[in-house]
């Protein structure tokens, strides 16, 4: 995948800047950034639901090559989550599965099959449940996200901060999910999250963002990674101010 | 709490409603709604003068006191009030949660909030019609004078305020329970029946009662005085009591029966995107709501025109034909994507599924013609329609009218909360407004334009042949109004999200 001059201004406000950047096969790529670095927002110029000011993003597949916000086929090789926004909160969550797979072309069979590998994610909350999506806790809603955008074993896989609401056992599940995806399939995986324990354990690569800028692009072999990527948060809060604050 | 420090709360409070109206999303970027409803509000309050003018008129030839006649039914006033507030006010305990975990007292704020209800710029705005009425009726006359006029005008305004309390009261009920929907409509069914038709009490009680407010009685304000603060404490103990529901409110959770309607598997991706449609409705409230009232609309319409000599010539008759075909659908599809903005980013991060959305959409539009068909085939037995002009009006909706709301999807940017219990009002666009005003008369014309000058049996014809050549090609007209869509996606999108649970 390929960002070039990839911008997005809100008002006077510029959320993404991006010159350059490739995004390779079977990347997991990890976008760390505190609030307001433009995280999101680079994921919803990726998946064409933001209009980008000037840029485009470009995906090449083995056989073709496709501008995301000129043409719809990408979609078919794509899952993604970003938030509720995703989610028809009216339906129970195996209804959704089922609506997804179906639009997808996924057979109830292939369907159930994929489920049974989710199932130590679900730890049995969310499938069977006769609830509402809408009536479901905020991290059962988050799994029911991410199971959905899985669902059509996309080969390009986009979550925003995964780990978000999510207990302790679900974001080891989830880690190790997301792992066991990347070996299996080979998919390119962007996730972004604030998790850095998280994010760092499973990333081939992590991009640091500020202010709608990439600016630091780290692989997983740069073993001075971890490091500076602390180092960079710790740096942006000042102990001794707050101490003397409170 | 001293008063200088309950004032200057008041105040910040007011200026944040005030500031929370002016930049709500769908206000915000809706200039031309804005300046619309401004309008409605001007042309209601030119109306109001304009009738205030007119029953001071008409009364003054009466046997009694021109305003004893008007006096006499105030309690139609009062109603017409209540159900005009209708939808439009958040509860205290509703409005509160913001600030309930601020240093300020709960007593203070509940205070503030009910106290703003009664100190409400809406209460006076039928002084527009009582004013001139008034004026007319009671300033001018010797007997009662300026006084008079001044002991009446601050009467009514007391009993708009203890309708505000009363209805607040209700509204916080239904908040609680839909049963209370229908506490006010047994009880003004039952004043109405009781006062006005079994006996006539309420003729000449509210006459001697309006009358005191004239003669500056005291009784008489006392009375609504003792009213409106029972009204107040009441409503004051409610909103106490559901203060915590309110704020830990949650949609009961009832375990749900998973329908797998199987018979629409056959239909591939539309018939999952028909199995959606019909979820979206069993499901959310303000969807049923809609569905509900739309199925009944039509059957109002559609049970007159059959079953009763009504509507049974002139352009009334073409009228009420094309009228029960299509209500529904004008009714329901002017919302047209409001339901799908909240998943808006989910659709569209998948291939075409607006398009097979609204293909599944127009397919169930269409199965929902059904009904006013079966019901129209009685005025066609008795004659009172040609089986063309049924025909007609059955295809022609579907392929002329249909295509026209359906634009709607283009434009329409609202998301609708699905839980409400009842639906807020919201502020149409223009192109929904004119939309659906075109809707609503162009087929009339079209189809009184034909009938009148072909006879039924052609102009039905015509009206078929119309018809079915927009059904023959409602692939490419949606595909072309899907292209739109796509035109205008991001625009869309970002105003999807911006109004989601605003």
């Amino acid at each position: 995948m390929q960002l070039e001059t990839l911008k997005k201004v809100f008002g006077e406000n510029v959320a993404l800047d991006i010159d350059a950047f490739t995004i390779n096969s079977g990347d997991v790529l990890g976008l760390v950034g505190n609030n307001g670095a433009g995280k999101t927002t680079l994921f919803r110029l990726i998946l064409d639901l933001l209009k980008p000011n000037t840029g485009h993003v470009t995906i090449k597949t083995e056989d073709a090559e496709y501008i995301t916000s000129k043409c719809e086929d990408w979609k078919t090789f794509t899952g993604a989550h970003i938030d509720s926004g995703f989610l028809i909160d009216y339906l129970t969550p195996d209804e959704y599965f089922s609506f997804i797979a179906k639009v997808n072309n996924i057979s109830k069979e292939e369907m159930e099959e994929q489920l049974k590998r989710y199932e130590d994610f679900m730890s049995g909350e969310v499938c069977g449940q006769n609830k509402l999506i809408r009536n479901l806790s905020a991290g059962n809603q988050q799994k029911v996200g991410i199971i959905a955008a899985l669902l059509n074993q996309p080969s390009l896989l986009i979550l925003d901060e995964p780990f978000n609401f999510l207990d302790p056992s679900s974001q080891l599940a989830m880690k190790y999910l997301l792992e066991d995806y990347n070996k299996q399939t080979g998919a390119t995986i962007l996730v972004s999250s604030h998790n850095l324990t998280h994010t760092l354990d499973i990333c081939t690569r992590v991009a640091l963002l500020e202010h709608g800028k990439i600016i630091k692009d780290y692989s997983k072999d740069n073993s001075d990674m971890i490091a500076e990527i602390e180092q960079y948060f710790e740096g942006n809060v000042h102990h001794e101010t707050i101490a003397a604050e409170v | 709490m001293d008063f200088k420090r309950f004032r200057l709360i008041y105040k910040l409070i007011t200026k944040n409603k005030k500031l929370s109206e002016k930049r709500h999303p769908m206000f915000e970027r809706n200039r031309f709604m804005k300046i619309f409803s401004y309008g409605i509000i001007a042309f209601m309050a030119c109306y109001l003068i304009f009738f205030g003018v007119m029953f001071a008129n008409i009364f003054t030839d009466g046997s009694k006191e021109a305003c004893d006649m008007l006096n006499q039914s105030i309690i139609i006033f009062l109603i017409l009030d209540f159900f005009i507030r209708f939808g439009m006010q958040e509860t205290p305990a509703q409005e509160i949660k913001p600030y309930k975990v601020m240093p300020i007292p709960m007593n203070t704020l509940m205070h503030i909030f009910l106290f703003k209800r009664g100190w409400n710029l809406y209460n006076v705005f039928f002084m527009f019609f009582f004013v001139p009425f008034g004026i007319m009726t009671i300033a001018t006359t010797p007997y009662f004078g300026v006084s008079g006029f001044i002991g009446y005008i601050l009467g009514i305004w007391l009993l708009f305020v203890l309708n505000a309390y009363w209805y607040l009261l209700w509204r916080t009920l239904v908040n609680h329970h839909t049963i209370y929907f229908l506490v006010p409509i047994f009880i003004y069914a039952a004043i109405i029946f009781f006062g006005m038709f079994a006996d006539e009490w309420l003729f000449e009680g509210s006459m001697n009662f309006m009358r005191g407010f004239i003669e500056w009685n005291p009784l008489c304000f006392l009375a609504v005085a003792v009213a409106i603060a029972l009204m107040y404490v009441v409503n004051l103990w409610l909103q106490k009591k559901l203060l915590y529901y309110e704020i830990a409110k949650v949609e009961k959770v009832k375990n749900v029966k998973s329908r797998e309607m199987s018979f629409l598997n056959r239909y591939g991706v539309i018939g999952e995107y028909l199995k959606l449609e019909i979820k979206s409705i069993s499901r959310n409230n303000v969807v049923r709501k809609i569905f509900v009232t739309g199925v009944i609309i039509t059957l109002i319409f559609c049970s007159v025109t059959a079953f009763t000599p009504a509507y049974d010539g002139g352009f009334m008759r073409v009228f009420i034909c094309i009228y029960c075909f299509a209500v529904y659908g004008i009714m329901t599809l002017t919302n047209v994507m409001g339901v799908e903005g909240n998943y808006i980013d989910g659709l569209m991060s998948r291939k075409e599924s607006v398009l097979s959305l609204l293909k599944a959409k127009y397919y169930f539009y269409c199965f929902m013609l059904l009904i006013p068909t079966l019901f129209m085939i009685a005025p066609v037995v008795t004659g009172k329609y040609t089986i063309y002009e049924l025909l007609g009006c059955l295809f022609f909706t579907p392929g002329c009218v249909f295509p026209f709301l359906f634009i709607l999807a283009i434009f329409n940017n609202t998301t609708m909360n699905l839980t409400q219990k009842i639906q807020q009002k919201t502020t149409n666009s223009k192109a929904q407004f004119f939309v659906s005003l075109g809707a609503m008369l162009v087929p009339m014309v079209v189809m009184y334009v034909l009938v009148m000058s072909m006879g039924s049996i052609w102009g039905g014809v015509v009206m078929m042949t119309l018809g079915l050549t927009g059904v023959a090609l409602h692939h490419v007209w949606l595909k072309a109004i899907y292209k739109q869509f796509m035109i205008r996606r991001y625009e869309n999108m970002s105003s999807f999200r911006a109004t989601r649970n605003s």
